[in-house]
């Protein structure tokens, strides 16, 4: 909640007309040159809280600042937010340059100074060559590279993009993601990303906000959505994983499908029931009986990746996927104690 | 082979009336032969000099002109209520009712016009304006239909929503943005408004003044005299016409070669 924050979103709320959809108390806020993505299944609002701060929808109630100040009745005009849309939207009449340029040349911005400021952004997104080309004759990712640099020229106070990369074919993907967030921290902008990709997400944030219903479920680091997810779909939506649900067995044990796990203390009543998360890297296939939490199990699928193995195992009564490098058959699987998460069960 | 030999044959069908009455215009003399006796410029001196088609054609030229600027004026704000109306009932419901007159025979169109304008209240029948007007209904759902589906594929909404979020105001979005987009598809709109009202016969036939009679509504009466007048006169119209869809495509073309604002050098 710091005071310096570039956008703030306090208590957002919208619906849409004759539906339930919408944005629901949302509060966060981005700093100066963070990145946030935001994911969520389709239909879950993340578009939705883009045109919210971008001014292209309105809240019903709660607040919109950027840069301190409160934006939530302005325009979109005034709100000077660099947008880059799912089609770009690069205009098809004008050039490389008379696009990038366009944003200067509506703030009156002197001829003599247009030029150098849209050459220097050309030449930051790397497509000096191409100031004469028209849309139509570039490529998806030198389109997006256009996109990235008429968005950022005047300097926005944020920088909005919407799912900017699904239109681009894999290998080109992979090399924009990384050129967004270089050409982002350059411009030292906070920015919002949205995505439904989650390798994207964890590749690219600063802080991935999880957005399921309209509600934001966890904002927070990478690392902690990945390795302390707040519940089931949060843990099921960014990574792989094995969702098990048991019943306490003692302060430190739970009875699962697979059989009764030993855990770290859970603190439930014995009797109560606990869902478990366990991320499928995290359980290490064991050639040899034996031990604590050693279960036999039976593949059932075996997905060959390259470098890892995606395996779904057969244990007891349930299942369990594992993600290894190891290469041979499989017989037993160990779940390690300090790998076993405890989920809420609402 | 085959295809070879009816697209042959297809296309003499399609290009000999226009070729014959190429080579009649020329003509001498055309009586009973296949193709006429002697070559003469003297049937075009004579269309030239005759003052009810020099009337007739610059009435046409006048009332083409006019439908074409009429339907920009009333045809570009309409297709773009009709492209950002949100209800999509609201849309599907226009574009059913601007089709309209495409299936209503110009003719029928006529006798409404007859029976409206020939009132007390609005004796405008026979006048110039009103022959426009007609030219209107009957040009403007061609014009609709390429304006709108050129909006929707152009994305032109998102086009507009990014121009917002970059700075600019209303005005300057519709002149930056949306006529510039829409420039290809209004001329190319335009075209077939200027070929359909230059060509336009029974609706003007029906309507117009006998002063300002159109150049098809005239010509009519060439086949009653002589051959090779009535030939020279069709191939003004043809090339009136021709003119008409030339212009545009290049003025399309032209378009697309100007810079669009200053870029420095």
């Amino acid at each position: 909640m710091s005071a310096a924050a570039s956008v703030r979103l306090e208590n957002a709320t919208f619906r849409y007309a004759g539906g339930a959809a919408g944005i629901f108390d949302a509060t966060f806020d981005i700093a100066p040159g963070e990145l946030i993505v935001c994911i969520g299944p389709s239909g879950s609002g993340k578009t939705t809280l883009l045109k919210l701060i971008a001014g292209f929808l309105r809240l019903d109630s709660g607040r919109v600042y950027l840069g301190g100040e409160d934006v939530s009745a302005a325009t979109v005009r005034s709100r000077e937010c660099g947008i880059v849309f799912q089609s770009y939207a690069l205009f098809p009449h004008m050039t490389v340059w008379e696009n990038v340029a366009y944003p200067l040349r509506v703030r009156n911005i002197p001829l003599a100074e247009r030029g150098p400021r849209a050459a220097a952004m050309l030449d930051m997104v790397g497509l000096s060559g191409y100031r004469d080309r028209l849309p139509a004759e570039l490529s998806g990712g030198q389109q997006q590279r256009v996109a990235l640099a008429r968005a950022l020229v005047f300097k926005p106070r944020a920088l909005l993009l919407d799912e900017p990369l699904s239109a681009l074919d894999a290998a080109t993907r992979v090399t924009m993601r990384d050129e967004i967030r270089r050409i982002q921290k350059q411009n030292n902008v906070a920015s919002l990303l949205i995505t439904h990709d989650q390798d994207e997400a964890l590749s690219l944030a600063d802080r991935i906000a999880v957005l399921r219903d309209g509600r934001l479920v966890q904002v927070a680091t990478p690392q902690e959505i990945y390795d302390r997810p707040v519940d089931a779909f949060v843990a099921n939506f960014v990574g792989r994983a094995n969702l098990i649900d048991g019943i306490a067995a003692g302060a430190d044990a739970v009875d699962t499908p697979l059989g009764r796990l030993a855990t770290l203390p859970h603190g439930a009543v014995n009797g109560a029931s606990i869902r478990l998360l366990v991320r499928p890297e995290r359980v290490e296939p064991s050639a040899a009986a034996g031990g604590e939490n050693v279960f036999a199990a039976q593949i059932v699928h075996d997905r060959f990746f390259g470098a890892n193995r995606e395996i779904e195992l057969t244990v007891g009564q349930g299942s369990i996927k594992i993600e290894t490098a190891m290469r041979g058959g499989i017989a037993h699987v160990r779940v390690p104690r300090e790998a076993v998460q405890f989920l809420p069960t609402h | 082979m085959i295809p070879r030999w009816i697209t042959t044959a297809y296309l003499l069908y399609l290009v000999a009336p226009i070729a014959l009455l190429f080579v009649g215009s020329f003509g001498d003399l055309w009586l009973n032969t296949l193709l006429p006796t002697g070559t003469t410029f003297k049937w075009y001196k004579e269309v030239a000099a005759d003052p009810s088609f020099r009337r007739a054609f610059s009435a046409s030229l006048f009332v083409a002109v006019m439908t074409c600027v009429s339907c920009v004026a009333i045809g570009l704000p309409l297709a773009y209520a009709v492209f950002r109306a949100r209800n999509p009932r609201v849309r599907a419901l226009a574009r059913v009712l601007y089709q309209l007159p495409v299936a209503l025979p110009a003719l029928v169109l006529a006798f409404g016009f007859i029976l409206v304008f020939s009132s007390d209240t609005l004796p405008w029948l026979g006048s110039v304006w009103l022959l426009i007007a007609g030219h209107i209904v009957l040009g403007l759902p061609y014009f609709l239909q390429t304006v709108v589906s050129d909006m929707q594929r152009l994305g032109l909404r998102v086009l507009e929503e990014a121009a917002d979020s970059l700075g600019s105001n209303g005005l300057q979005r519709f002149l930056h943005i949306v006529l510039p987009a829409l420039r290809h598809s209004v001329l190319s709109g335009l075209i077939i408004v200027a070929a359909l009202s230059i060509g336009e016969f029974q609706f003007s036939n029906l309507i117009s003044g006998f002063l300002n009679r159109t150049y098809p509504v005239v010509l009519l009466q060439a086949f009653y005299g002589a051959t090779g007048f009535a030939c020279a006169a069709t191939v003004i119209l043809l090339a009136l016409a021709l003119t008409a869809t030339v212009t545009g495509a290049l003025s399309a073309r032209g378009a697309d070669r100007l810079p669009s604002f200053g870029a420095p050098a």
